[in-house]
């Protein structure tokens, strides 16, 4: 029997080792896991999505900004954090054969309508003036909710802008233009304002790549369609509806996006080998030098979906209702201040007995040298040698 | 000569500094006739206050002044209204000892002449004695001091006053007949306002007369000469702009101020004939028109070297003219220093034809100037074309009094030669035209 026991030990202890590296195993895996919902720092997603051409053969502009829409709105950013602005009216147009509908994939394949398409600006509120009031804040105060966008420090925003734009510009509408400079400028206010924690921006136009050559605050990683000089091409036409429906870009990204569910695990590295040039004919840009985390951690559901943490706690807090003990906790002033005079805070004394400023430019001594040689030059050409008896 | 002469100075002086401590001087500084972009005193004053606060002064299209400006009111910025007085005082008496000059001239080549028996017989009436030209000079000389024109912009402080200097010092350097002064006044100034550059011509008529090269274009000393005073000239210009580059360390000034007097981006109006025509031109065809008007000035020099070659100095009088009339930014300053000149062809007052016209013309519309001005800024019932209906009219004045002058003096010319009673074929009484 003493035989037997030690082996049945050994195998006990055996399975208390493998069941504990499992446990380690398991619990480290929890942990990264745990970790990897601490990364990104973000606690709420919203998505500004703009389509900035109107007319019939832009058609496609509007079917690129109602894909990502509904991407985004699949993986689960609701309405209220979506700002959708399409500057023209696709499904209702007098001449889409197929009315309440705008189609991504041609024979009709997906509907990008759908049924609760919420547009937030639509036709000529789609300006440049509305768009940098979304994205400051400095909206009137009668602006409806739906129109504003009310991220805080802690927002991921995604933003999506499609349409016709040049080498540093985006045209709106056929009569305004943005530019880079004051895009980046819009998204700097955006930083000093606390207004996101990180900023993914798409954009998908001619050139693309000069929109986002200007950023300078931190946290924007972005992303176009093609580079400076090269032109963004459209999918494939429909000849039903008698428009180009897509353009490349954004089919390949919105075919990338259809794989994605609000746990996958994809980061953004793997969006920026969507659409190789063999596809997309353009050469899809990205910067990530603004931005502080590696792309490789940085999961697409951070900006496209709304994967909201929750860490569930076991142990209890109990709040206390007197606070007397915190009082003694503020930090005593180190330096004893006197209360300033208002009269001392302002030295008038020594602003109205300024003296005159000297004067600090004085013309280059060669200069003055140059000049006055070639006056007596002058003067002993004109009167001759013989007159230097009176200067001597 | 000279208590006459000293007696106009102070009188002159007198009423500068009299109106300098009256309030008119801060409304004659603002007035657009007598400052323009180029010569006005409240832009020198800012070039120099851009320059102690560390700024070059050509930065920005405010400071159109040369370097030589700059460096001379540097020093002498307190004391401004006193070197404006000074270079009154001083033009006056260069064209003063000028013209007393060109008297002598003028009257040594007459006995000449009548002594080769060049003259008709009838012309008594038109030879001119010295007791006539006596004063003159001292005509000149009150001309110029007393005209409103030149009180005006003297007052105002208006740098067209220092350039108005600088010709008068050319033109008593080639009356006393010294080709490298001349020289390097005339480069003094076309470096302050390029137009001077059409006064070569007359220049050097006049020096190679005082020489007796004669100007024939196969002869080998004229071209000789003429090439001395063109290197002499050229090199003056080259030297003084090379200099200029030494006080700012930089060549800025030459698009400030010869690309601004070229190209004529500022249109505010004054009275000249620019501002109303770019001020409604499209784009496209400016570059040609700037082309056009700025030929103008240049246009009339080599017509006026063949007609007028035994006559250097009336066309210098006649240059002057055009060249205030025609240049870009013209303004009061310009105009009193050829009617500085007028005295000296009081003789031809009985051939001009429309003198009373033109002096009616002339002064109606000096005193419409301020009034449609005002009607048009501040009251707001005229517009930019009454203004320059008015611009247009004093310029049509001034370029018929030039013209009138002109025919004068050839009329007189012909007359000297061909006698005053001149008939026709058949024994009528003709009349000599201009063609």
């Amino acid at each position: 029997m003493a035989a037997v026991a030690p082996a049945g030990s050994w195998a006990r202890v055996a399975t208390a080792l493998l069941v504990g590296c499992c446990g380690a195993a398991l619990a480290s895996g929890v942990q990264d896991q745990a970790e990897q919902f601490f990364k990104s720092g973000h606690t709420n997603n919203w998505a500004v999505l703009v389509c900035t051409s109107r007319f019939w053969f832009n058609y496609r502009h509007v079917a690129n900004t109602l894909s990502v829409y509904r991407s985004v709105k699949r993986l689960g950013i609701p309405d209220s954090h979506i700002v959708l602005m399409l500057a023209d009216d696709m499904a209702c147009n007098p001449r889409n054969p197929k009315p309440a509908t705008v189609f991504s994939h041609k024979n009709m394949e997906l509907n990008v309508y759908g049924d609760d398409v919420e547009v937030d600006y639509r036709s000529y509120e789609v300006t440049v003036e509305n768009f940098l009031r979304v994205l400051t804040g400095r909206i009137p105060p009668s602006t409806p909710r739906s129109k504003r966008l009310l991220s805080d420090d802690r927002s991921n925003i995604l933003i999506y802008m499609t349409g016709h734009g040049g080498n540093g510009f985006l045209k709106f509408q056929d009569s305004e233009e943005i530019t880079n400079v004051e895009l980046a400028d819009a998204f700097e206010q955006m930083w000093q304002k606390r207004r996101y924690n990180e900023l993914l921006f798409i954009i998908d136009t001619c050139q693309g790549a000069s929109m986002y050559e200007r950023f300078y605050s931190p946290n924007i990683m972005a992303l176009a369609s093609s580079q400076v000089g090269e032109d963004s091409l459209s999918h494939q036409p429909d000849l039903g509806i008698g428009v180009h429906l897509m353009d490349r870009y954004t089919f390949y990204v919105l075919e990338f996006l259809e794989e994605i569910h609000p746990a996958s695990q994809t980061n953004m590295n793997d969006l920026f080998q969507v659409c190789p040039k063999s596809l997309c004919v353009s050469t899809p840009g990205h910067r990530t030098d603004l931005f502080q985390r590696d792309p490789q951690n940085v999961l697409i559901t951070d900006f496209f979906g709304s994967v909201r943490k929750v860490e569930i706690t076991t142990e209890t807090i109990s709040l206390k209702s007197d606070l007397a003990g915190f009082e003694s906790k503020l930090p005593k002033d180190e330096l004893a201040t006197e209360p300033l005079k208002y009269a001392e805070q302002l030295p008038v004394a020594q602003i109205i007995h300024q003296k005159p400023k000297q004067k600090d430019w004085h013309p280059p001594g060669g200069f003055i040298l140059g000049l006055w040689a070639l006056i007596i030059m002058v003067f002993f050409k004109t009167y001759g040698i013989k007159h230097m008896k009176h200067v001597f | 000569m000279a208590a006459p002469l000293v007696l106009v100075v102070l009188v002159a002086v007198t009423v500068r500094a009299v109106l300098y401590r009256s309030s008119l001087a801060a409304f004659i500084s603002e007035r657009v006739e007598v400052a323009s972009p180029l010569n006005a005193w409240k832009r020198v004053v800012e070039g120099l206050a851009l320059l102690d606060l560390g700024v070059s002064p050509y930065s920005g299209a405010v400071f159109h002044e040369t370097p030589l400006i700059i460096y001379l009111f540097h020093f002498l910025i307190e004391y401004a209204e006193l070197v404006f007085m000074i270079t009154d005082v001083l033009t006056a008496v260069a064209l003063y000892l000028a013209i007393q000059d060109f008297n002598k001239v003028v009257f040594k080549k007459q006995k000449l002449l009548i002594e080769l028996d060049k003259y008709a017989p009838d012309v008594a009436e038109l030879i001119r004695t010295p007791m006539e030209m006596h004063y003159i000079p001292l005509k000149v000389a009150l001309f110029y001091l007393l005209n409103p024109y030149t009180v005006m912009s003297c007052v105002a402080k208006s740098t067209c006053a220092i350039n108005n200097t600088v010709i008068a010092f050319f033109i008593l350097a080639t009356m006393k007949g010294s080709a490298f002064l001349s020289a390097v006044f005339l480069a003094l100034a076309t470096y302050q306002s390029l137009y001077p550059l059409t006064l070569f011509a007359p220049a050097l008529l006049y020096l190679l007369q005082r020489q007796f090269i004669p100007i024939k274009l196969k002869s080998k000393s004229f071209w000789l000469y003429t090439m001395q005073y063109a290197a002499l000239y050229l090199c003056s210009l080259v030297v003084i702009i090379c200099l200029s580059f030494f006080l700012l360390n930089s060549w800025d000034f030459i698009p400030s101020v010869y690309g601004f007097i070229l190209s004529v981006p500022d249109l505010t109006p004054n009275i000249g004939l620019f501002w109303y025509f770019f001020a409604e031109m499209f784009e496209h065809f400016s570059l040609f028109f700037v082309c056009v008007f700025q030929i103008n000035v240049f246009f009339y020099t080599i017509p006026l070297a063949i007609k007028l070659k035994e006559h250097p100095v009336f066309f210098m009088f006649v240059q002057i003219a055009i060249i205030s009339i025609f240049k870009s930014y013209p303004t009061v300053g310009d105009i009193a220093l050829y009617m500085a000149f007028l005295p000296v062809w009081n003789h031809l007052y009985r051939f001009l034809r429309n003198i009373f016209i033109l002096s009616c013309v002339l002064i109606v519309c000096s005193f419409l100037f301020p009034v449609l001005w005002h009607l048009w800024i501040y009251a707001g019932s005229a517009n930019s074309n009454f203004y320059y209906a008015i611009t247009l009219t004093f310029n049509i004045g001034q370029i018929l009094l030039i013209s009138d002058y002109f025919y004068a003096f050839l009329r007189r010319e012909y007359y000297l030669t061909h006698g005053l009673h001149l008939t026709r074929q058949d024994g009528t009484e003709a009349m000599l035209v201009l063609k």
